[in-house]
């Protein structure tokens, strides 16, 4: 069932792909998909199309123009760009949107393949890019230097097709920002990108204040060139924009004038009354899941203000992904249509319609002594298993040296999954090599080694970071440990960020998992990433260098004077030297001082 | 210092029995010196402090022993070298390593060419007349006479004409035989009456005359010269009040300032000077098409560009490139919503926070050609005063310009209209192609191709002098802020400017001026704009207090007290020894 569901969902997304790059230029969609404990996945999709010959005329109608520029200075083929926030939780929401192609790690995530003879050339015109688009889209971008810059050699593949390319002349750049905080400021410029400004149709639903609150969130921006198969027309440029957010829906049902979280009084407490000690002072707060209902002005504070004229009407705006047993309202103007599968549904919209609302309500109560485990489920579509977990974090202890554990866990029962695991660490974590090691929890089951390759690129300090790949395996039913241990540098004083006691960020692990293809390589079909990691290096007190020079001075100061006193002065008796008492020191004081007063004030007459 | 407890001379000679104490009439509890005959200052007045008070009340003071000369002079060297190392060694040292780096600049030459001392702007402009019906000899003589008619009439020196003539060409087709270098040529026809009128294709004035005008070898004035002399002047009036207007606006000195320039004059010129985009060898252009809902949302607007302004950019191309982006942008609210926009209205009409009118990528400057969708309209003052009145209505422009920036024009559609076509566009791309002329700072009369060439002039002389301003505004720079550091690449920079502002200089009027004063203006302004001067403009004083005192203190104490201590001892010395000579003398 499961499967069959997988399946469904793909080939509904490949077959609106299918239709879309022949048909339109623009087409946008949102997909709702309750999770469990109380979260609702939204996906937008906006996707726009412009011909080559078009583009490189400079005649932009939905493909954006400032990007466009920018693509077309920097000689960029394919571009991919990522503001992601927060985690996905795999173990309660199942397997990732997209199979994980659209998010990115914590903070800013930036991929693109450049056009350039030459490496120093294709460093020049990265650096155009990342500046560029630091600009356009208000993030620090332009912080992305050769530190942070990896050139991945088995993780990334182009997406769109690249009939000219050759190796020589296609350089593939991924940098990554982990410390960069998403906000508003980043989904202003990218709305401005949309044809309908998130005026219409379903970007309108955007809100940086929802958006932002979100429990995951990732804003994705993909550009690159389609070609139909065997010439059947012109090559298209296409520039795909998704954000993914996963909104707690109790959260998000707060008033906005009121977001103070207050408990409940007890009558709207929902309560697990199959519990033996339920009683009408006790309560256990029954599974939220089962009491999900929502509407879209309550979880995105607005409701969708008619379609977009230009999108292609062949595509339904919104659909919702719960099973067919539920009963959903919807505002004049909409229709619904449900799929096949009798999981999901789809919403089209009149294009008079100014404002569409969408209703779930609570399914219906089914009495209490009828309440099982199992039917609570059908309530909402069961998350899809993904394909691996993945967890990372820091281990051992002190400020000198650390180690860094990856739990990888295969929950197939059956299948092996091979993946490249990829790490780009900032050059002030040395690792050791030596020390890197995989191992099955509970000793080795069976011959192959788990690490099947390894590419590694040293650090070089304050040049370039450290770059990892490691294609592994992870057998069926299994969890694997990958380790290393590293050693931290100690940072010059002006190489400190502010506030250098918090830490400095690492970015996330990417994880991309191979399968088999048709023509017998491996292709990339599902991607995940750790979450980033904090790493507190020695950091110095900062009044070191006065600190530093007050002392030196002192101790100077002191050798000095004492050396030179010592060569300089005349050592007599005690009681020959000129009398110190506090009498002598006092007519020191009071003699030069009456002369002053006599001089200042004259006398009476 | 001694840890010994000071021992009294008379109890000691009796029970002590310690080997420090010697059994002498002048026992001392010394460490250091031993008795001598000279006359010493004692200099330290810690020495035994500790236990000197409890000796207060022993009314007999002892003083230390003499100190030997010997002594004293080897203090005075010790103080003396300390000083010497500190004067000689620490200070250049000191010195050496905090000073900021400054470049030397020619600072003199700079002020110069921003006085505009270095180079008078001279524009010499070749005027070639082409007589073929005349004889040799009495078009030696037309000339001479136009020429000295000229002379009479030009205030300017600056703008200069000069006639010559041409030889009598052969084929109509080739107007400009002396290639670049003539601006105009006069073709002098025989006809019926005088007529004067400029070719609209070439730079090619047309003049015709009545066969009695031509003047005879010996009269000295002519009607036919005087009216040539008023031609060229009337045709010239525009680009020398150009010019005289950029010298007058920059601080050339007085004698150079042409006079005759009328407050109105200079009014006008200077608006149309603020309009005009600064110098850039390209333009980017972008014309967008904003609509305030969903429709229309597509336009003609390569076919359009293609027939109504390539042939404007064509002709403009030997001066500037032009790069072209057109854009589509539905659902763009203007910065005003008001349905009649009056005058205040225009300037906050474009909403530059929400339109993505963002300049280009790249160094040189955008142009933005906006055709906004919409009904809104522009009212004039008259016509808000008497209300709406929608006859006046039609006669008013809906387009304006926005100085350096580019222009706005509304066009109201159809609701339903979902493609703009060529022909909708044509008014639009007119009105564009007549703002984008004087957004380059295009002179307004004149035919085209000679408004070309002035054009050329005036940016020559403007960027000439912008560069030597800027390097004036270095100089200044430097002189008024001694701790702003000037690295080399700044006077690197200054030298190539004045080079090529020499260079421009002798060749201005020409292509090739033109180009030096290019290179001059970026090469002064990435000089002025060099990042690592701003750097360390500010280090403050209480910086440098807090470095150097905790050093400083303590080490010049000693040796600023040790200094003061010798000099009273060499004068208590000088005044002894006199004393001692005038009591040898008595």
């Amino acid at each position: 069932m499961r499967q069959l569901l997988s399946f469904s969902l793909l080939s509904f997304f490949s077959l609106c792909f299918a239709v879309l790059t022949a048909a339109a230029d623009y087409h946008e969609q949102l997909v709702l998909r309750p999770l469990p404990l109380s979260a609702l996945l939204a996906s937008f999709n906006f996707r726009s199309n412009t011909t080559l010959s078009a583009f490189e005329a400079h005649n932009f109608r939905f493909f954006p123009r400032s990007l466009g520029q920018i693509l077309q200075h920097a000689g960029t083929r394919e571009l991919h760009l990522r503001f992601s926030l927060g985690r996905w939780d795999a173990e309660s929401w199942g397997a990732r949107p997209w199979n994980g192609a659209r998010e990115g790690g914590t903070g800013v995530e930036l991929w693109a393949w450049l056009e350039a003879d030459t490496d120093e050339q294709a460093d020049h015109q990265w650096l155009t890019l990342t500046n560029a688009l630091s600009g356009l889209f208000c993030a620090s971008l332009n912080f992305i230097d050769g530190t942070r810059t990896t050139r991945p050699v088995m993780s990334f593949q182009p997406e769109g097709d690249h009939p000219n390319a050759t190796d020589t002349n296609t350089h593939l750049l991924y940098g990554v920002l982990p410390h960069e905080v998403v906000c508003t400021e980043n989904l202003t410029p990218f709305l401005k990108l949309l044809p309908c400004k998130g005026k219409a149709g379903i970007a309108s639903l955007l809100d940086g204040h929802k958006l932002f609150d979100a429990s995951w969130q990732s804003m994705a921006i993909d550009v690159r060139p389609v070609c139909p198969p065997e010439g059947e027309g012109e090559c298209v440029l296409e520039i795909e924009q998704t954000i993914d957010m996963v909104l707690d829906i109790e959260r998000s049902k707060r008033p906005r004038g009121n977001p103070i979280p207050r408990p409940l009084p007890g009558h709207e407490l929902h309560c697990d009354t199959s519990k033996p000690y339920h009683s009408g002072d006790t309560c256990f707060p029954a599974d939220s899941t089962a009491n999900q209902d929502w509407s879209l002005s309550q979880v995105f504070g607005k409701t969708i203000k008619g379609i977009c004229p230009l999108t292609d009407p062949n595509v339904p705006p919104v659909c919702l992904q719960v099973p067919d047993s539920r009963s959903v309202y919807i505002s004049n103007g909409g229709l619904e249509k449900k799929n096949q599968d009798g999981m999901s549904r789809c919403f089209e919209i009149e294009p008079e319609t100014t404002n569409f609302e969408l209703l779930l309500p609570r399914p219906e109560d089914l009495p209490a002594d009828n309440l099982q485990a199992g039917q609570q489920v059908e309530n909402i579509v069961k998350p899809e298993t993904p394909l691996l977990y993945a967890e990372r974090s820091f281990t051992g202890h002190g400020q000198e040296r650390g180690g860094v554990q990856t739990i990888l866990r295969n929950p197939s029962p059956d299948k092996e999954v091979e993946f490249i695991y990829m790490e780009s660490l900032p050059w002030f974590m040395r690792i050791y090599l030596h020390t890197i090691q995989a191992r099955i929890e509970g000793g080795p089951s069976d011959h192959d080694p788990l690490v099947q390759e390894v590419y590694y690129r040293p650090a070089v300090d304050r040049a370039r970071g450290t770059q990892l790949e490691v294609r592994m395996r992870v057998p069926p039913a299994s969890t694997v440990f990958l380790t290393y241990d590293f050693e931290k540098s100690i940072l010059r004083y002006t190489e400190y960020p502010p506030d250098a006691n918090r830490g400095f960020d690492v970015a996330a692990a990417v994880i991309t998992i191979l399968s088999p293809n048709k023509n017998g390589t491996r292709s990339a079909t599902y991607n995940l990433r750790t979450t980033s990691l904090l790493c507190s290096l020695p950091t110095p007190d900062f009044s070191m260098p006065y600190n530093v020079i007050i002392f030196t001075s002192t101790a100077i100061a002191l050798a000095f004077g004492g050396m030179f006193n010592i060569i300089v002065r005349r050592f007599v008796a005690a009681d020959e030297g000129p009398e110190v008492s506090v009498g002598s020191l006092k007519q020191k004081l009071v003699v030069p001082l009456r002369r002053i007063f006599a001089r200042v004030k004259p006398g009476p007459r | 210092m001694s840890a010994r407890p000071p021992i009294d001379n008379d109890t000691a000679a009796d029970s002590s029995t310690g080997p420090t104490v010697t059994q002498d009439e002048n026992a001392v509890t010394v460490d250091v010196t031993t008795p001598a005959t000279a006359t010493a200052t004692v200099t330290g007045t810690g020495t035994g402090t500790g236990t000197e008070t409890g000796m207060g009340d022993s009314p007999p003071k002892k003083q230390p022993p003499p100190e030997k000369a010997s002594d004293a002079r080897r203090r005075t060297w010790v103080i003396l070298s300390f000083w010497l190392v500190v004067v000689c060694l620490g200070l250049p040292i000191w010195w050496k390593t905090t000073t900021i780096y400054r470049a030397d600049l020619p600072l003199d030459e700079m002020l110069e060419w921003a006085d505009g001392k270095a180079c008078r702007p001279v524009f010499p402009l070749r005027i070639a007349i082409q007589a073929d019906s005349l004889h040799e000899q009495e078009a030696q003589n037309l000339l001479r006479l136009t020429q000295h008619a000229l002379d009479d009439l030009n205030d300017f020196s600056g703008h200069h004409l000069r006639l010559q003539l041409s030889p009598p060409s052969a084929t109509d087709d080739k107007p400009n035989p002396n290639g670049d270098d003539t601006a105009l040529t006069i073709r002098l026809v025989p006809g019926e009456a005088t007529t004067a009128t400029l070719d609209p294709y070439a730079p090619i004035l047309d003049i015709s005359y009545p066969p009695n005008t031509i003047p005879s070898a010996t009269s000295s004035s002519s009607s036919l010269a005087a009216y040539v002399a008023n031609q060229l002047r009337s045709t010239f009036a525009e680009e020398q009040a150009i010019i005289s207007y950029l010298l007058s606006t920059n601080s050339m000195p007085s004698e150079h300032r042409p006079q005759g320039l009328t407050p109105e004059a200079a009014e006008s010129l200077s608006k149309r000077t603020t309009r005009s985009l600064k110098y850039a060898p390209t333009y980017h252009l972008t014309f967008s098409l904003l609509t305030s809902g969903p429709l229309p949302s597509s336009w003609d607007i390569e076919a359009a560009i293609d027939e109504y302004m390539k042939p404007v950019l064509d002709v403009l191309s030997p001066i500037h490139n032009f790069t072209i982006d057109t854009q589509v942008q539905l659902y763009a609210t203007p910065g005003v919503q008001n349905q009649v926009l009056n005058k205040e209205d225009l300037s906050s009409f474009v909403n530059a926070a929400e339109w993505p009118l963002s300049p280009s990528i790249g160094g040189a400057p955008t142009v933005n050609f906006i055709l906004f969708i919409g009904n809104q309209t522009i009212g004039n003052a008259a016509q808000l005063a008497e209300g709406h009145d929608p006859d006046n209505e039609s006669t008013t422009s809906p387009s304006w310009l926005i100085p350096q920036w580019g222009t706005v024009y509304l066009l109201s559609l159809p609701h339903d209209t979902t493609h703009v076509s060529v022909s909708t566009l044509k008014q639009p791309l007119l009105t564009f192609t007549s703002h984008l002329l004087s957004l380059t700072g295009t002179p307004q009369s004149g035919s085209l191709p000679l408004r070309l060439s002035t054009l050329s002039r005036i940016r020559s002389a403007d960027l000439l002098l912008r560069a030597s301003s800027t390097l004036g505004s270095l100089a200044r720079l430097s002189l008024a802020l001694p701790s702003i550091s000037i690295p080399s690449s700044v006077a690197d920079g200054v030298s190539t400017t004045m080079a090529h502002l020499r260079l421009a200089c002798e060749t201005l009027g020409g292509a090739e001026g033109l180009e030096h004063a290019r290179i001059a203006e970026a090469e002064a302004e990435r000089a002025f704009f060099e990042k690592s001067m701003v750097g360390q403009l500010y280090f403050p004083d209480e910086h440098k207090i807090a470095v150097y005192l905790p050093l400083l203190g303590p080490v010049g104490v000693p040796l600023v007290m040790g200094l003061l201590n010798e000099i009273k001892a060499w004068r208590k010395r000088r005044r002894a020894r006199a004393e001692k000579g005038a009591e040898k003398k008595e």
